[in-house]
């Protein structure tokens, strides 16, 4: 950090400040206009509607510059860096040529999942290496033992998760390598979709690539390089000025997870540390449990350091676009071998499942220090549920994954929002029931919130969503569902939300829950998917009772639900019992 | 009938444009918008040029009163009635978080609050079939709760609807029948294209403003009709056609961008007339700037709109002009920011306070206080000098707020940091244009760059020269073109379906059959009055790799083949992206149907500036001064014309500044300039940037 410190001070005076924020402008605004083009050009849903990549431009040396709004967070912390990182390290700069396109999903370095291919170009003007383009896709399957890859939940090696390419050029010097394409082209199950991706991906990569040389041309590369040191210089600046005042000391939190797939019933135990002296940050995941025999484990780059630079982004900067600047006060210290800092070999399927937890305990830990920065627990899992089978009409094989969206935690501010995905999705739209019902062999019957599902508290968490489905025609389904132990917390005194789940229920009326696991369905069998709801923040007894009466109306809490949880009594007819009430919260503040 | 009217009611003027047909002349008036009564606006305004109404044969009328009641929730108290298990869908949406860091981002509320939403037990299939049947003593016991809840209107939205309505027709009847007196809007007889959340939030919106819209629109066409006007009055629709009062009642929410465009329609009118094929409408304005595409004369439409903005807003399904819009204006705010950097808006001074200049208590500096700063807008040029500039309070305010942190002093450093409020305006408006034209796979250097509004003119040459456009063109009356782009309009209907079919000879079989179905739709909806013979349509498909999500629009000419849509598809899907995907098999998944009736208009010769005198000789630059330019870094005395003053095929060269009333355009120095056969300035700039 140091020297990245000192250069951050010899900056200014090369260039005015009116052109470098005009350059900020327009550096910012191209990975958006790239974001635009994939969601158009891309063939699976995956991609176009949930919006599963990341779009950026990532310096000569591999740190980032930014990154397009709609990129899943996952992605945000660093996966385009690692990426490029790796190729700089195999190929030199040098031998990263103009018209290069390089893929990797190696785990060694990568840490996420197989699918995750991040691809990019090199950027030069004038023949000076001025960046990288790079665009990470969710490849929809890369082989291994499951339809999807990655879907498996009890995957014990990451062979079984399909096929790695670590840093391999698919396009050299502008021209296609063939045997690479065929390599991917039999390496997958839905090779039509994939390589209608990877045309929507290179596509991308290459124009965005066009975009910055325009710019590069225009105000130079000591201009852009000014820009980029500024923006970097801006971000941490912002950084110190929050850690500035924070008292310095160790602040401590935990929370677990259910198992991990394989030791079913084991939870997995989740300590955090966060030290800060008022400078620097240093998140410290050395107590996290070791790398799991079942596939929630995420390598170093994929899983701590992502962990970490998610939480600090939610809590430092939130309203400026990605750059390395937001984390040059940070550190991450984690010995090798912990479930987020898995080795080489370890099965990562569901290598961003845990993040979410892990980003909520990390807030959980700085809360009494930030209350106002911070929120209380949201549902926390993606809670994947993929089916996956033939098409009754055509025989051809399908796959839809799906994730939950629940409820997220109150701030000090107010009411918790949602529902949304976990906190390391983004932008991620669901996909139409009437899509779904057009393209699959089964029906969603409703998808309706849950009451009383919210964490009470001064502020009450979002509500969880419960969803049914009917299958209409012999199928499969693989689930990997988190979070349904560690109820999501309250904060200051706001209570937890309900947990989520899975269950299957047969035509012979048989009910068994699914978490992590796979089944075969008959036509007739249904599955009830439930999120969990966000924490409250603040004592329960101290909500406004017109918000409670509010929540009643909507059916968001229920009238016995407003009695236990928030001491709001109705009468018969239907009015609020003052006296009953104001007896009923006494109680509560003296019991809590 | 001697007449044609346009009144557009915009946020902060209300305009009208006159087309009198007896001697081709056109008038214009101009008034501050009367928020306590719309209608006496327009009325005012109208008196204001002489018209008489009883002599009007057409008032179209292009109005904010849409969006205004959305951003405002100022409408009715909405039910909705959907099926059994998904009247959370309009709360729930897609479950997306379009602001990607902050742990309190929400969305702006539904429409119809969830207690007001309510189920009935029914399933259509997606193949349109009947998998529980409709019960209509449900219905019958629903209508008596809804008029104990005292709802103003209802949206009827059921799942799969786009396959079958038949259940939501049924539903909305019933209700019909039992509540006369409410309005009532299903979400196919807006939308027949699928996506549940979408259509229903469509369904909403419209219910939300119905009874509004139709009190609105009806007693505009009753205090017209009282002025002893008995001609034809038509809304001014978001898709770029006239609505009639009928379509206006069924439909208000198609009135939501209703505003900004005339603008794009006059811009269409003069490409043609000026036989340009490709050019960007760029309209400034005092909070905001706005660009579309126009082509051919025409321009696209997006299908899904957000009111209140992508982010926190909600969608609507209703044909309306693909429009970039940025928060960039005359009186956008400068500022420094914590690192000590020059930032703009999103605040703006709007027309209260309004920029340093106006001398009407605003403190900050705004664009419009840069360019009087650097004396690109003169002391006596707005509206004729009817308001006053004070250009040193303008610079001292730039120095005072903004360029003494940047570390600039004295007169040089206020004209270089004014300029940089300008230079990263345009950067902030050319990112508009690139996200309209790059993200819609265009090459923008292949584009005429029209521009209008206040604000307009003032920019045309630095957008040009940073997007590399070789030509701008100022029409006649940049200020008040909006009203006479709706002069100009047509009335105009549009019907979408969702028709899914792979692109084979047996695919296409009854694609016709459906496009004379919409067909059929299109002209019931066009008013009785309409003559069915003088319709003409287009017909257009939603085309896209099978498996894709997004699709490309192409034009269908009549006897479509599988090898010619391919065709189109290909061409378009080439132009756009770059690259073709061999060997994917194509698919059609919707049909769109326009139809348009064409009207008379005004000639545009006629609304060409007119020397006073009729004199064409050389014109004199009534004064000069000295204007900063970038390129040149230094003030350069330029010469100053009065707009009437040019007769059409002057030419000279740049630096100069044309000033009329209701806007001034920059012609930066070795811009080439001139006057065209229409009285529109033509700036040809003089270097290309960057290549």
């Amino acid at each position: 950090m140091s020297q990245q410190a000192a250069s951050l001070n010899d900056l200014d005076g090369v260039t005015d400040p009116i052109t470098l924020e005009i350059i900020r402008h327009e550096l910012i605004s191209i990975p958006n206009q790239i974001e635009k083009n994939i969601e158009r050009t891309a063939f699976s849903p995956l991609v176009q509607e949930y919006k599963d990549y990341a779009v950026g431009i990532v310096g000569p040396t591999g740190e980032m510059i930014t990154q397009s709004r709609g990129s899943l967070l996952i992605f945000v912390a660093n996966a385009l860096g690692t990426a490029v990182k790796d190729g700089l390290d195999i190929y030199g700069a040098d031998g990263l040529e103009d018209g290069d396109v390089v893929i990797t999903n190696h785990a060694g370095t990568m840490g996420q999942h197989l699918n995750n291919v991040v691809a990019y170009t090199p950027i030069r003007v004038n023949g000076e290496l001025l960046g990288f383009f790079a665009l990470l896709v969710h490849w929809i399957d890369v082989g291994g033992g499951v339809v999807g890859s990655c879907s498996s939940s009890t995957t014990t090696d990451v062979w079984q998760e399909g096929i790695q390419f670590r840093t391999v050029k698919l396009i050299s010097k502008g021209e296609r390598v063939p045997e690479i394409f065929r390599m991917i082209e039999y390496n997958t199950r839905f090779p039509i979709l994939l390589l209608g991706d990877l045309e929507a991906q290179l596509g991308g990569c290459m124009m965005g690539c066009d975009l910055v040389q325009d710019i590069g041309q225009k105000y130079g590369v000591a201009a852009i390089e000014n820009a980029v040191l500024a923006m970097r210089r801006d971000a941490d600046a912002s950084v110190a000025k929050i850690l500035s005042a924070v008292p310095p000391g160790e602040y401590k939190a935990s929370s677990f997870l259910d198992d991990d797939g394989i030791n079913v019933g084991k939870n997995i135990p989740i300590d955090v540390v966060v030290r800060t002296d008022g400078k620097t940050i240093t998140v410290d995941l050395s107590g996290l449990a070791d790398q799991l025999d079942g596939p929630l484990n995420a390598g170093r780059n994929g899983g701590a350091v992502a962990a970490a630079r998610i939480a600090l982004k939610y809590l430092c900067t939130p309203d400026t676009p990605v750059t390395e600047g937001d984390y040059d006060r940070l550190s991450v210290e984690i010995p090798d071998g912990k479930f987020l800092s898995a080795g080489p070999e370890a099965p990562i399927g569901a290598s961003g499942s845990t993040i979410p937890t892990v980003v909520d305990t990390l807030l959980r830990a700085m809360a009494d220090v930030f209350p106002d920065r911070v929120a209380a627990a949201h549902h926390g899992t993606y809670g994947v549920h993929a089916f996956y089978g033939t098409q009754p009409d055509t025989g051809a094989l399908f796959q839809n994954l799906d994730t939950v969206s629940g409820g997220w935690g109150a701030t000090m501010y107010g009411d918790g929002a949602g529902p949304f995905r976990s906190n390391a999705h983004g932008d991620t739209l669901d996909v139409p029931a009437e899509r779904q019902e057009a393209s699959y062999p089964y029906r969603i019957d409703s998808k309706a919130f849950r009451c009383d599902t919210g964490g009470p508290g001064k502020f009450r968490g979002g509500l969880g969503v419960e969803k049914f489905y009917t299958v209409l025609h012999p199928c499969h389904m693989t689930t990997k569902f988190e979070r349904t132990e560690c109820a999501p917390w309250g904060l200051r005194g706001g209570k937890a939300g309900a947990t989520g789940g899975l269950e299957v229920i047969r035509t012979t009326g048989e009910t068994f829950p699914m978490l992590k696991n796979q089944t075969s369905f008959s036509t007739g069998d249904r599955v009830r998917v439930w999120s969990g709801g966000g924490g409250g923040y603040g004592a329960p007894w101290e909500r406004d009772v017109v918000l409670v009466v509010a929540d009643i109306t909507q059916g968001y809490v229920s009238v016995d639900g407003a009695a236990r949880d928030y001491g709001v009594v109705l009468n018969m007819a239907g009015d609020v019992d003052d006296a009953a009430t104001q007896q009923r919260r006494d109680e509560m503040a003296r019991n809590d | 009938m001697r007449y044609l009217m346009a009144a557009d009611t915009g946020g902060t003027f209300t305009d009208l444009a006159v087309h009198d047909t007896e001697n081709g002349a056109i008038l214009f008036g101009k008034t501050l918008t009367n928020y306590a009564d719309l209608v006496e606006g327009v009325l005012d305004v109208v008196e204001e040029t002489g018209a008489a109404l009883k002599d009007a044969a057409v008032v179209k009328h292009g109005t904010t009163h849409v969006i205004n009641t959305f951003l405002q929730r100022s409408g009715a108290r909405t039910a909705l009635v959907t099926t059994k298990g998904f009247r959370d869908a309009l709360e729930i949406g897609r479950a997306s978080r379009p602001v990607p860091f902050q742990l309190t981002f929400r969305r702006d509320p539904p429409l119809v609050e969830r207690a007001l939403r309510y189920e009935i037990t029914e399933r259509i299939d997606a193949n349109g079939q009947v998998l529980q049947a409709l019960e209509l003593e449900e219905v019958d016991v629903l209508a008596k709760i809804l008029a104990d809840q005292k709802v103003e209107a209802i949206a009827v939205s059921m799942l799969n609807a786009y396959a079958n309505p038949a259940h939501e027709d049924a539903v909305a009847a019933r209700l019909r029948a039992l509540l006369p007196d409410i309005f009532i809007t299903t979400g196919t007889s807006i939308s027949g294209e699928w996506y549940e959340y979408e259509r229903t939030s469509t369904a909403a919106a419209n219910a939300y403003i119905g009874a509004k819209m139709s009190t609105y629109t009806q007693g505009f066409e009753t205090r017209l009709q009282g002025q002893g006007f008995d001609g034809s009055f038509y809304m001014m629709g978001s898709n770029g056609g006239l609505l009639t009062v009928e379509q206006t009642l069924q439909q208000p929410v198609a009135l939501v961008e209703s505003g900004p465009i005339g603008g794009c329609i006059g811009a269409g009118a003069y490409a043609q007339a000026l036989g340009l094929d490709r050019v960007i409408a760029f309209d400034m304005g005092g909070t905001t700037a706005k660009c579309a595409l126009v082509e051919k004369g025409r321009f696209e439409v997006q299908p899904t709109y957000f009111v209140g903005g992508y982010e926190r807003g909600f969608p609507i399904r209703t044909a309306v002009l693909d429009i970039v819009e940025v928060g960039a204006g005359g009186g956008t705010i400068a500022w420094i920011d914590e690192h000590g950097r020059l930032k703009l808006g999103p605040h703006s001074a709007g027309s209260e306070p309004g920029p340093v200049a106006f001398g009407r208590g605003g403190e900050e500096p705004t664009v419009t206080d840069a360019s009087v700063a650097l004396g690109r807008i003169g002391p006596g040029s707005f509206m004729d000098g009817k308001l006053a500039i004070d250009g040193e309070a303008a610079s001292n305010a730039i120095r005072d707020k903004v360029a003494t942190s940047l570390g600039y002093t004295g007169a040089d450093g206020v004209d270089r940091v004014a300029h940089g409020i300008i230079d990263l305006v345009t950067t902030i408006m050319s990112g508009a244009i690139k996200e309209i034209t790059i993200e819609r796979g265009h090459d923008v250097r292949e584009f005429h760059l029209f521009v209008f509004g206040g604000g307009g003119p003032l920019f045309g040459s630095e957008l040009a020269r940073s997007l590399n456009i070789p030509n701008v063109i100022v029409p006649p009356q940049p200020g008040n073109f909006s009203s006479i782009g709706m002069l100009l309009a047509e009335p105009r209907v549009d019907f979408t379906q969702t028709y899914l079919a792979k692109v084979s000879e047996d695919g296409l079989a009854d694609m016709d059959g459906v496009l004379r179905n919409l067909e059929v739709r299109a002209k019931t909806a066009m008013a009785a009055e309409i003559d069915a013979a003088s319709i003409r349509y287009e017909h257009q498909a939603e085309m896209r790799y099978q498996g894709q999500m997004h699709s490309v629009r192409i034009d269908l000419l009549g006897g479509d083949t599988a090898a010619s849509v391919t065709a189109g598809f290909e061409a378009m899907y080439r132009r756009r992206y770059g690259h073709l995907n061999a060997d994917c098999p194509i698919e059609i998944i919707g049909l769109r149907v326009g139809a348009m009736v064409a009207t008379e208009k005004p000639n545009l010769a006629q609304i060409a500036p007119r020397p006073a005198s009729g004199d064409d000789s050389d014109p004199v630059p009534i004064s000069r001064r000295n204007v900063y330019f970038r390129d040149v870094d230094a003030r350069v005395d330029t010469p100053i014309y009065v707009r009437t003053g040019l007769p059409i095929g002057f030419a000279s060269v740049g630096p100069a500044i044309i000033e009329e009333y209701s806007a001034t355009t920059v012609i930066a120095p070795g811009d080439d300039f001139s006057i065209g056969q229409l009285g529109e300035i033509w700036i040809k700039c003089g270097k290309e940037v960057g290549q």
